[in-house]
């Protein structure tokens, strides 16, 4: 083996959503991590490296997840990697506060065999909530060592890493917890077997996925020696018959009777006499008729500020750039000035500015553990609409760009509620459709229309929410979810997450706006843009009863929705629609813009979230149901 | 036996503490529409069989023995409300004819009732009349999870948090319109839709 491979070490961070696991990720790699996706798959892979003592590190953050069954991608991916790629060593972040519970998920990781060690975070938290934890106990129970730390204040960091390293390198291999004994019978007897074939997995922890009826894992082993599948079966048949559950749910209770064990043998709790902060506020903020009000003042807090200061500075950075774009001129100067620059200065100036305020709020709110209160409060409401209560963020994100909105989906645990929430967000009108519908149906034909187009919009948005349910394959997971206790936002934590979701943003959205304004420009400049437009003349002026030339500002619109109103007026020569365009023509004008194609980084959020396929599938909808809609929408209105 | 005057006046102090409003001897009276001298009158007489504490001028509280029975009336109220909306009757008579109902429906038939309403799944045969679902727990109450039917991935999402059978669970409160359920189970908070949580049957503890 070579001296750098030696220096090279992996090192993997595992644990529940909210136990401060992507505090403690950022402190390691600070800002040299890149965020990707996992290959093949639509989840968020963050990795980073780190320099210690000599060494480098790599540190990978698995997703936040509560098991280790095959639910859903981020727990597939999460064990996949722990049990193939083999970290060199496995950080289990564990909230102090919940011990129990994240314990829980800790005697899976044990399963998986792999060097381990334990980062007790939030022991302030739990102090707080009348917990202390004896470390020593808790570390001779898990036979892994615990490091207590704080992760906000940078407490108990230092010699956490220095203890991963030092385990990893020292490759002990952690003894699984042992179960009840009737289950422990049956996976000797499992193990047994899997011992004797080739699988990359560890055995005990292939008899146990067989034992929970694990459809990945019984494939894997099918593949290799369908007797063992066969004999796992008829074991998990006789434990059914003792206990009268489903033997998955017999190893998941099994699982936490020892966690419950450990966590009450480990930990002394010394209730408080009045309630705490968290409930205090909890009792007016999910009040069932106080807690509305709040929710609305918020969400109009939210859009208020966002528009206010970004409006400001996206004309601050307008003026200052504009001089820049000026100084290009006539052909390849146009090209470079209008669509390059163009381009760059659109996201610069229009998007990011919205963008910004809006991820550093949207961070605050996350991290105070105000959004899953909205969440609670509006669960109901968003089931109407085919998705739950998680969805109701990315759903209020869409209003303003449909990109942070598709991207906020993530939240949605399973392949179909994501999907869901994903299609019906790109079918919120954006602040740029806002743009048009107000400029031209507002200004020119009447307000109320104009409501009429939002109201006609929230009852599409139902009923194809309402459809994509019925339709879409799967079972239909209601909402689960953790309410973490109310705490002060951490700025290192909120900044820093901040600052990873516009980089997010920008390496999608750029370059795609970019060479969408180059291409696009290119073909003006040889003059195609009139072509372009008589081509399409069937659908725009035969179908849909507007002008040729919209055809080409359609295909701008790809871009940013905003660009059909700007262009329209730089083609007709005039902002005065009215004297150009009849009342019928801009209704169904705004009509299409209001639903089709969602615009080219709304659909790079997509391919991320969902895959080229689906991104694809809703694209194509979207565009077909657009000129359906305007197509009808003409006919109802030259009726009347 | 407790008589059903004494219910009712359970379940009238338990539904003003639900709504946070103080109860005193004019409120009781005035959500029972008696006269405030009988509610004095009875109300001492509850104090004197440990239903709940009674001191003049400054309100009465209910004891451990007379929140359950105001519980469960209250909650069996609101299960017949909805059996006989569903019937079609009308909202006069509704309120009506459950204030009557409530007093005399035992255990197992109001869950019979409440799942034919909420369209819930069944209960494995043989279960003991006590399991109800999750769902008819009213704010504040313990139960002990008794078993959790519906899809596989549900259920097992379900034991994944924590909600395994014979685990203890409190539902801190329900959001308004039909909403998810806040419950306390193993030390941490979830908020579980009201969907799922139909599915989880309880034993009242």
């Amino acid at each position: 083996m070579s001296t750098a491979r030696k220096e090279l070490l992996t090192i993997a961070l595992a644990g529940n959503a909210n136990v401060g696991k992507s505090v403690i990720f950022n402190y390691l790699t600070g800002l040299h991590q890149h965020i990707g996706n996992w290959p093949g798959k639509t989840v968020e892979k963050a990795e980073g490296t780190l320099h210690f003592k000599g060494r480098t590190i790599d540190v990978l953050d698995l997703p936040g997840i509560y098991s280790l069954s095959a639910f859903s991608i981020e727990e597939r991916i999460s064990r996949e990697y722990i049990a193939t790629e083999k970290p060199d060593v496995v950080i289990n972040i564990v909230d102090a506060s919940a011990l129990e519970r994240n314990l829980f998920f800790t005697l899976q990781l044990l399963e998986l065999e792999t060097p381990m060690i334990m980062a007790l975070n939030q022991v302030d938290v739990a102090k707080a909530k009348g917990i202390t934890i004896h470390v020593p106990e808790l570390q001779k129970s898990l036979g892994i060592p615990v490091i207590p730390t704080i992760a906000t204040r940078i407490k108990g960091l230092g010699k956490l890493l220095d203890k991963a390293v030092k385990v990893a390198k020292g490759k002990k291999l952690p003894k699984p917890a042992r179960y009840g004994r009737e289950i422990e019978e049956k996976i000797r007897e499992i193990t047994k077997l899997v011992k004797k074939i080739p699988i990359q997995y560890p055995p005990r922890w292939v008899a146990i996925k067989l034992l929970e009826g694990d459809e990945e894992i019984r494939k894997v082993v099918s593949r290799v020696d369908p007797k063992i599948v066969s004999s796992a079966e008829g074991h998990a048949r006789d434990l059914e018959r003792i206990h009268g559950e489903p033997c998955s749910i017999v190893i998941t209770s099994e699982r936490y009777n020892v966690a419950n064990k450990i966590a009450r043998k480990s930990q002394r709790i010394t209730p408080h006499p009045g309630p705490s902060l968290t409930e205090r506020l909890d009792a007016i903020t999910t009040h069932p008729i106080v807690g509305y009000p709040i929710l609305i003042g918020v969400m109009l807090l939210v859009l208020f500020t966002v528009f206010s200061v970004g409006g400001h500075l996206s004309g601050f950075f307008e003026d200052a750039m504009e001089p820049i774009k000026d100084a290009f001129g006539g052909g390849v100067g146009e090209l470079i000035g209008e669509g390059l620059l163009g381009g760059l200065i659109a996201g610069i100036a229009i998007v990011l500015p919205f963008i910004l305020p809006f991820y550093l709020i949207l961070t605050l709110l996350e991290d105070s553990g105000y959004l899953p209160r909205a969440a609670f409060m509006t669960d109901n409401l968003m089931h109407r609409v085919g998705v739950h209560g998680k969805a109701f963020i990315p759903f209020i994100l869409g209003y303003g760009c449909n990109v942070p909105a598709c991207l906020g989906c993530r939240v949605m645990e399973t392949e179909r509620e994501r999907t869901i929430a994903a299609f019906v967000v790109t079918l919120i009108p954006c602040a740029a459709v806002t743009v048009v519908v107000l400029g031209l149906v507002g200004a020119f034909v009447g307000i109320h229309w104009a409501l009429a187009l939002y109201l006609l919009n929230l009852v599409m948005i139902f009923i194809l929410g309402r459809v994509a349910f019925k339709v879409l394959p799967g079972e239909p997971m209601g909402l689960i979810m953790e309410m973490p206790p109310y705490r002060k936002p951490n700025a290192r934590s909120v900044l820093n997450e901040t600052w990873i979701r516009v980089k997010d943003f920008v390496y999608i959205a750029f370059p795609l706006i970019i060479i969408g304004s180059v291409v696009l420009m290119g073909l003006k400049v040889e003059g195609l843009l009139e072509s372009i437009g008589d081509f399409m003349s069937p659908v725009t002026a035969g179908w849909l009863g507007l002008p040729a030339i919209t055809g080409v500002l359609l295909i701008f619109g790809v871009l940013r929705k905003e660009l059909t109103l700007v262009m329209l007026a730089t083609l007709m020569g005039t902002a005065d629609f009215g004297t150009v365009l009849t009342p019928t023509q801009m209704i169904v004008f705004a009509i299409v813009v209001m639903y089709y194609i969602p615009c080219i980084a709304t659909i790079a959020a997509l391919v991320k979230e969902l895959g080229w396929r689906k991104a694809a599938y809703i694209t194509v909808f979207e565009i077909a149901f657009a000129l359906l809609l305007g197509g009808i929408a003409f006919r109802l209105l030259t009726l009347a | 036996m407790i008589t059903e005057s004494v219910e009712e006046y359970l379940e009238a102090i338990y539904r003003l503490g639900e709504r946070e409003e103080a109860a005193t001897t004019t409120s009781v009276a005035k959500e029972l529409k008696v006269a405030p001298a009988s509610a004095t009158q009875m109300l001492k007489k509850l104090a004197k069989q440990g239903y709940l504490k009674y001191k003049p001028y400054r309100g009465v509280t209910l004891t451990l023995k007379g929140e359950k029975i105001g519980k469960e009336i209250l909650r069996k109220h609101r299960v017949m409300e909805k059996f006989l909306d569903t019937l079609g009757l009308p909202k006069s008579r509704v309120h009506k004819d459950a204030c009557e109902l409530e007093h005399h429906i035992p255990n197992d038939l109001e869950r019979a009732i409440h799942q034919r309403v909420e369209g819930e799944i069944p209960l494995p045969p043989g279960a003991p009349g006590d399991v109800m679902p999750l769902t008819s727990l009213l704010d504040g109450q313990k139960g002990i999870i008794f078993f959790i039917g519906g899809g596989r991935g549900a259920s097992q999402r379900l034991a994944d948090l924590g909600l395994t059978p014979r685990t203890e669970i409190t539902v801190v409160k329900s959001a308004l319109f039909h909403g998810p359920l806040m419950v306390c189970v193993r030390g941490t908070t979830l908020a579980i839709g009201r969907g799922l949580a139909s599915r989880v049957f309880v034993r009242e503890k």
